[in-house]
């Protein structure tokens, strides 16, 4: 089971009877602890993000300060958000690659409905409406059809990325609700936009709000399970009487909707809706990137929204720092990728650890 | 083959019995003239079979009979191409597995369904989940009580519940899918060879257990079992299908294991003697069509 469910010690499940394991406890307990909280499905993710940021820390003064954490947040909580969505999609079993789409999307949605006249919080709520069709046209050709979820998200990705570079004429536009005005008591922005995005710590409460919700979701709720039961086994969890359609859908709207939502955030942060179809492209493998470093295998059957979540902390830290660093612009996608890899193996190692301990 | 079940009064092989539905009015479940096909395997022709209340129905068949299809279709999980099915005098068209459940129709697949990735709790309750209060939120707690109450009273014993089911034997896997379908308010249970994977021990306890439901009387159930002093041991009645027809129904007092296992060896022996046949007509067209 997932990470955070409870009552899954190392040691209750290594075997033996008590007393021989109860005896030599003091030089045990701490090492006990350490396995046990590295191989929780989380565990390696945590302790390889503490200690990139430990060293960057120690080489760089500016590192550990709140001003630098607040550059941060940009690089990490769009990508825990967009991460949220997609583990459930990936415990399925599946991928959506059209969250790409729905990011670039939905902000010049927003854009059209307000210039229709209607105020800014019914455009994000319409904006997020068509993202949510956007999952239902997507989960319906994969549950429904039957057409690999890889081929349908990727054709509704080049689909939206084209309508938002023919409806926008590839023009870069001002975000309605999100303008700044200076006056002599310094730069001042709506509260709307405060609250959607452009609030210093907005998109962090978004995505703590929204990770939170999606991992009780996960462990906690009838949908979680099913989606655990579809990922795990298709045949079982339909004959157990599981709506094997009903989650799949389900779960590619909440996907599409939560991209629509991360793109108005960002669009609204940035105070512009620029329809740049290849940034959209690396938000979107990024986002995958998180999930899949925080453990979530892309096989499905298993997942962790928090451990996506310091997935995407740790592609954060990463960029923050060698930015910081001043590492040569041309050398920092090819220093994201081996720590990818690097990252990615030890996950691997540790799980192998996991499974021989009998844990989940 | 026969498309349907109409035609097929002309349409037996040859020395083929097929048993005519005897039903009463005290029938919990009638079967009649099902059948099912997956493209071009014939799966069921014409099957039909009645359940009355508190009956255990012993169903043999050879592999690939039909059984489970049949089971699969009593339960909801496939729909029939033809034929009609009766729940308690009512019409019965299930929509689901969880519509034919919530009209108290449960069942024990052969594949067990069950999903490794979750714990041995959380697959006993799948689709049956309890809930805190109103909430959204699972009660784990009531669920794993019952849970283990439950495998307490077959008198599996289990040292934790929330382990994942893959890390369990095969025949601990099988009573925990015996138990989520015994436990589960159901009136009429399927039970696709439940003792499948089971040692000795395991099976006389699952046995017992039926034994059990059998006397309170609430329960009518249907049963595929491979071994016929199982079947005469705990059946009220003995079916047998094959090929997708039912060939033979009787009380299981008045069978014995030297008439089970002559008919079987009758069957076997016609086959044969059927596939030879078909074998020197075949050689014979060829000789006609090729003269070399
Ligand atoms: N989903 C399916 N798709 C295609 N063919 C199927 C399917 N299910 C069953 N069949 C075919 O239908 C026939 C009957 O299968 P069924 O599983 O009902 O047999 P059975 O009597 O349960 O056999 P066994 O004793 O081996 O379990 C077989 O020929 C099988 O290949
Ligand atoms: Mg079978």
């Amino acid at each position: 089971m997932s990470g955070s469910d409870d009552e899954s010690p190392v040691a209750a499940s290594a075997g033996g009877p008590a007393h021989e394991r109860r005896a030599p406890r003091t030089a045990v307990a701490p090492l006990t602890l350490i396995r046990q909280v590295l191989t929780t499905r989380e565990g390696s993710i945590v302790v390889i993000t503490v200690a990139l940021t430990v060293y960057f820390s120690l080489s760089l003064s500016v590192f550990f300060t709140t001003s630098n954490f607040e550059n941060l947040l940009p690089y990490f909580a769009p990508y825990a958000m967009l991460a949220a969505g997609e583990v459930f999609l990936m415990i399925n079993g599946e991928i959506d690659l059209s969250i790409g789409g729905c990011y670039l999307f939905a902000p010049l949605m927003f854009y059209e409905f307000h210039g229709g006249g209607i105020p800014l919080i019914p455009c994000v709520i319409l904006a997020l409406i068509v993202c949510m069709g956007i999952g239902v046209f997507n989960g319906f050709v994969t549950a429904v059809l039957g057409v690999n979820s890889f081929i349908t998200t990727l054709g509704t990705l080049f689909t939206l990325e084209g309508l938002t570079l023919i409806v926008s004429h590839a023009e870069q536009l001002e975000m309605p609700g999100a303008q700044v005005t200076t006056n002599s008591t310094g730069n001042h922005i709506t509260s709307f936009a405060s609250a959607f995005g452009a609030g210093t710590y907005s998109e962090l409460f978004w995505a703590l709000g929204i990770v939170l919700v999606m991992q009780v979701a996960l462990t906690r709720t009838r949908w979680g399970l099913h989606t655990i039961a579809v990922g795990s086994n298709r045949i079982a969890a339909a004959e157990a009487g599981v709506k094997v359609r009903a989650v799949l859908i389900r779960n590619f709207v909440v996907c599409s909707t939560l991209a629509g939502f991360v793109g108005i955030l960002e669009a609204v942060r940035s105070n512009s809706i620029t329809p740049d179809p290849g940034a959209a492209n690396s938000v979107l493998l990024d986002a995958i990137a998180a999930a899949v470093i925080g453990g979530t295998l892309l096989a499905g059957g298993s997942g962790t929204v928090v451990g996506a979540m310091i997935g995407a902390l740790f592609l954060g830290v990463l960029q923050d720092g060698l930015a910081i660093k001043g590492v040569n612009a041309d050398y920092l996608d090819f220093y994201l990728g081996v720590a990818i890899l690097v990252a990615m193996l030890i996950n691997r190692y540790v799980g192998r650890v996991r499974r021989r301990s009998g844990l989940g | 083959m026969c498309e349907g079940g109409q035609a097929l009064a002309e349409d037996t092989l040859p020395g083929e019995v097929i048993v005519a539905p005897v039903s009463d009015a005290d029938d919990v479940l009638r079967v009649e003239h099902i059948a099912k096909s997956f493209g071009p395997v014939t799966a069921l022709r014409d099957v039909s079979l009645h359940l009355k209340k508190g009956e255990v129905l012993g169903l043999l068949g050879d592999n690939g009979a039909g059984k489970s299809t049949l089971i699969k279709t009593i339960c909801g999980f496939q729909k029939q191409d033809s034929g009609a099915m009766w729940l308690k005098g009512e019409p019965y068209e299930p929509r689901s597995v969880d519509h034919a459940r919530s009209l108290g129709v449960d069942v024990v697949y052969q594949d067990l369904a069950l999903i490794d990735e979750l714990s041995v709790y959380q697959n006993m309750f799948l689709c049956r989940e309890e809930r805190v209060a109103r909430l959204p939120f699972l009660d784990r707690r009531s669920m794993k009580k019952e849970a283990r109450a439950a495998l307490d009273e077959i008198g599996i014993h289990l040292p934790r519940l929330d382990v994942p089911v893959a890390r369990l034997s095969g025949g601990q896997r099988q009573s925990i899918a015996v138990a989520r379908g015994v436990y589960s308010d159901a009136d009429i249970l399927l039970l696709d060879e439940p003792l499948a994977a089971m040692g000795a021990k395991e099976g006389a306890m699952i046995l017992e257990l039926i034994a059990r439901l059998k006397k309170e009387g609430k329960l009518s159930m249907i049963m595929i079992l491979h071994n016929y002093v199982h079947v005469l041991e705990s059946c009220d009645r003995v079916n047998m299908i094959v090929d997708g027809v039912i060939t033979f129904d009787k009380p299981a007092a008045e069978t014995s294991l030297e008439e089970l296992t002559e008919i079987v060896v009758d069957e076997y022996r016609r086959a044969r003697a059927a596939a030879n046949a078909e074998e020197v007509a075949e050689a014979a067209e060829a000789a006609v069509l090729d003269p070399e």
